[in-house]
């Protein structure tokens, strides 16, 4: 039995350990918003994030992810209650065939949360392991320059998950 | 405006209709509509449109969403004639059904960037005459003369009342549906042609757009399945003992293209698919590797007795070549491409006793649901697809081969399956863009006219593999099946020696004002399937054509645009894109040190498309730092959708010109993921700046015309910054 914190839900699966947590998110779980596209980490479509950071969850074993902090794209936000950067990329009309999309967002969140002001380098480094076949980089890079700057605006404190206070707070 | 209140005299005769509706309802709902269920109360003036009671608008998208925008696209087309704002629009796919074939194709289907084109003016009738009713009803329930109703805004505008459009369907539903009502003109547009955000942003930012692979029905079990090392392979025998041990196997069966594998998850398939061994006949394409086959197109470009198939013989031929001022000749080269969709193929089926229902995204509905009737034997009326979002589709979707797998998995097993492709299936399992080995050749006169066009070209075709998974899939289910399947296999040799294939010859002669003209192509098949791959026969075409270009002008010593401007007096579409991107790019003007520009023009699916790439090199790597780009598709229904599939078109062109290249060892594929079929990334994109001729004509192609000129604007221009003629693809610099 594996235990973690989906989405900020507690579960708990009984499952092969060594089944990435993308399947187990997607046919377990049956949140179906982060995609396979290439199963060794090489296109990023079905990144999450594990304790804050963006993770190729196409690779990463469930049993891997006892006790972390797992956040997929529904829990990233709602079309009732938009983070800042699905704002960005339904204003700027980001998604194309939209396949990549949630694993875009997932690691382009993941680099606000470290970095609120990210130059295009920043920008560039975060988001290269994330393939989109349609060609949106360009809709991509703007979206996340404007989703960052509403952000600030807002005044957002970034949350930076420490695993050691999580815990002390968990125990 | 006030809402109005309904009066009694008007509450009376819309339920009084209701009533009658009901029973009148269904049969003018099926005599006009029946592409869809019918919505008890709703007005159902055809196929597409169903407005119900509470004033929900919902609209039955024809053609298959990709990431192309056709469905925003349709939906203003809808919304702009019905007085609706296009996101109060409930727009759900259309299933199977007469009524949904493309008017171009002929087949419900989506591709050769004709969505827009062959739909602008029918589903906007349908919307006007759907308006017309709402407007005619109106009048007759509240006993108005009809120029005193309009539509605005989703509502029925009475003076300074307003009303929903569903106070009055149940009377619509009563009364004849107007046909031929006139349509708005562009002077008064105000959906067609605005910028605004696409309407599947929200669904696809927030990753509830559902795509094939996210389909659920009960009791599912997945399924992998192993196949051949080498495409079309027979199996002559497999040992399934150790993968029938592994957790949660529950079934290994043997279907037609391998042996599939079926468990409770994708994992335990998937790792249990790897235990199998399999042992296959030897095939005619093992004794193939890339060399050998560009050696033999090599062979056959310079043995003059084969002469091919014409595809082009114009004025007087190739007969006047030599007596051309300046005669240049020249091979290119381009290989065998993948499709590498984001989203890899899937199909999930459910089977209940006689009744069929498949989920996925295709491209063609009709052949999907075609190659469930054909492979699982079932009655076309038994079988219902169920079409959603495609992760990527670029001609690779909607040939059958994936529905014929996943029907023939469940079929045997008993249970509802879904069958995904991994990565490494998909890149070697495709319908490949054929490779292509072309010599070019032209007679140019001292004033820098190309006199003669001369076109030798040798290379597999795709259409006998396409007739081959087609005809099974769409031939009618009352033919033998063995007689399809022969049928089905008349294709390759049709093409190979009578017919030359459309897409030999598609953009590599056009565009130029040429006299005389002569293309000929040599059929030179190794075996290796292939397929219809975004742009299809301009994606290669267009790299000789435009590289070669550049070749004449430098021969004949005049400016690249100024020699193509001289000799496309009589194509103003393609003149007009290359005039505008050559302006804003700022042609001729001073560049950043080591930085040059490279020009393309070329027209297909109906546009024009000029293309100014700026490039630099460092060492031997090729820099794209810019790529300008103009197009003159007609008249623009969401400018914003076109400039994004422009810059699709020269992301996607990109890694093709710098990375794509499928190749074979023995017949097998070396390609399997993404580590060594390298696909453009964020970094390595170039800024694309898009600008659209402004324009009142018909609406043409956008999804595939931005393709075909990136490759030649980039090769010219490292031409410029390298002094080194790449005439390969991809373009590597040595």
């Amino acid at each position: 039995m594996i235990s973690f914190q989906l989405n900020n839900s507690s579960v708990q699966v009984d499952i092969d350990p060594d089944t990435p947590l993308l399947w187990v998110v997607r046919d377990h779980f049956k949140l179906k918003g982060s995609k396979f596209g290439c199963g060794m980490g090489l296109c990023g479509a079905c990144t999450m994030h594990v304790n804050g950071e963006a993770v190729r969850s196409c690779t990463l074993p469930i049993s891997a992810v006892q006790g972390a902090a797992i956040t997929s794209i529904e829990g990233l936000g709602t079309p009732d209650n938009l983070h800042p950067l699905q704002q960005a990329w339904v204003e700027y009309s980001v998604p194309q065939c939209g396949y990549c999309q949630s694993g875009q967002l997932m690691a382009a969140s993941a680099l606000l949360a470290k970095n609120p002001n990210p130059s295009d380098d920043d920008i560039e480094m975060a988001m290269n392991g994330n393939i989109c076949r349609c060609g949106t980089y360009s809709k991509i890079k703007l979206a996340i320059k404007s989703g960052a700057e509403a952000m600030r605006a807002q005044g957002n404190v970034v949350e930076i998950f420490d695993p050691v206070m999580a815990n002390k707070e968990a125990s | 405006m006030k809402k109005a209140s309904m009066t009694r005299r008007l509450f009376l005769l819309s339920t009084g209709a209701a009533a009658t509706g009901l029973i009148v309802g269904c049969s003018t709902a099926a005599a006009k509509g029946g592409g869809y269920s019918s919505i008890a109360g709703a007005f159902e003036p055809n196929s597409f449109i169903q407005i119900t009671p509470d004033n929900q608008v919902i609209f039955y998208l024809p053609s298959s969403e990709m990431g192309q925008g056709i469905l925003d696209g349709l939906t203003t087309l809808i919304a702009e004639e019905l007085r609706v704002q296009p996101g109060a629009i409930d727009v759900r796919h259309a299933s199977l059904h007469e009524d949904y074939k493309n008017p171009e194709m002929g087949m419900q289907a989506t591709g050769g960037s004709n969505a827009t084109r062959a739909q602008f003016l029918p589903l906007r009738q349908a919307a006007a005459d759907t308006a017309a009713a709402i407007r005619n009803a109106a009048a007759k329930q509240l006993d108005q003369p009809l120029d005193k109703i309009a539509l605005a805004d989703g509502q029925v505008i009475v003076e300074d009342k307003s009303y929903g459009f569903g106070d009055f369907v149940a009377v619509a539903a009563l009364m004849p549906v107007p046909e031929n009502s006139p349509l708005r003109s562009p002077k008064q547009f105000d959906q067609i042609g605005r910028e605004r955000p696409r309407l599947d942003a929200l669904s696809k930012s927030t990753g509830s757009a559902e795509f094939g692979i996210d389909a659920e029905v009960e009791n599912l079990y997945r399924a992998v399945v192993v196949r051949s090392p080498v495409l079309g392979a027979t199996l002559l025998g497999f040992d399934a003992s150790a993968a029938l041990k592994r957790s949660g196997v529950v079934d290994v069966v043997q279907i037609k293209s391998g042996v599939a594998v079926v468990a409770q998850s994708y994992w335990q398939a998937r790792q249990a698919a790897a235990a199998l061994e399999l042992n296959w006949e030897k095939t005619e394409l093992a004794s193939w590797s890339s060399d050998s086959i560009y050696n033999k197109f090599n062979e056959t470009l310079n043995d003059s007795s084969q002469k091919g198939l014409e595809c082009c013989d114009e004025g007087e031929g190739d007969k006047l070549l030599d007596q051309s001022a300046t005669v240049v000749a020249a091979d290119y080269y381009a290989p065998y491409l993948a499709h590498a969709t984001m989203e890899p193929l899937n199909c999930t089926v459910e089977i209940n006793g006689d009744a069929c229902a498949i989920y996925l995204g295709t491209q063609n509905i009709q052949a999907s649901a075609g190659a469930a009737v054909y492979y699982g034997d079932f009655d076309a009326d038994k079988v219902k697809v169920h079409p959603a979002f495609l992760g990527g589709g670029f001609g690779r979707r909607g040939l059958g081969d994936d529905v014929a797998e996943a029907v023939l998995i469940a079929q045997q097993t008993g249970r509802n399956i879904q069958l995904v492709w991994s990565r490494e299936d998909d890149m070697s399992n495709d319908f490949y863009r054929p490779a292509a080995l072309v010599r070019m050749q032209a007679g140019v006169s001292e004033q820098g006219l190309i006199e003669t066009w001369a076109v030798r070209r040798v290379g597999p075709n795709i259409m006998g593999y396409m007739l081959d998974e087609w005809v099974d899939a769409l031939a009618p289910d009352y033919l033998n099946k063995r007689f399809v399947d022969w049928l089905s296999k008349l294709g390759r040799p049709i093409f190979n020696r009578f017919i030359a294939d459309p897409s030999a010859g598609d953009g590599i002669y056009s565009d130029y004002d040429t006299p005389n003209k002569a293309v000929r192509h040599v059929t030179q098949d190794p075996g290796l399937r292939t397929g219809f791959w975004r742009s299809v026969g301009h994606s290669s075409n267009a790299f000789f054509k435009e590289s070669f270009i550049d070749e004449l002008a430098q021969s004949a010593g005049i400016d690249e645009l100024q020699f193509r401007l001289a000799n496309m007096k009589n194509n103003p579409r393609l003149t007009e894109a290359t005039q505008l991107v050559a302006a804003k790019a700022g042609w001729g003007k001073p560049l950043p040190e080591g930085h040059f520009h490279g020009l393309a023009t070329h027209s297909s699916f109906g546009s024009a498309v000029a293309e100014i790439a700026e490039v630099s090199i460092e060492g031997t790597q090729i820099i794209v730092h810019k790529v300008t780009a103009a197009i003159h598709c007609g008249m623009v229904v969401n400018p914003g959708i076109v400039r994004d599939q422009i810059e699709g078109g020269i992301v996607y062109g990109l890694t093709a010109a710098l990375h794509g290249e499928i190749t074979l060892v023995d017949g097998v594929i070396q390609q399997s993921n993404f580590h060594d079929y390298p696909i453009l990334r964020m970094a390595d994109a170039p800024e694309v700046e898009v600008h659209i001729v402004a324009s009142q004509e018909h609406p043409e192609g956008v999804g595939e015309p931005g393709l075909p000129p990136l490759a030649p604007a980039v090769a010219n221009a490292v031409f410029k910054a390298s002094g080194q003629r790449l005439r390969d693809l991809p373009l590597r610099l040595s």
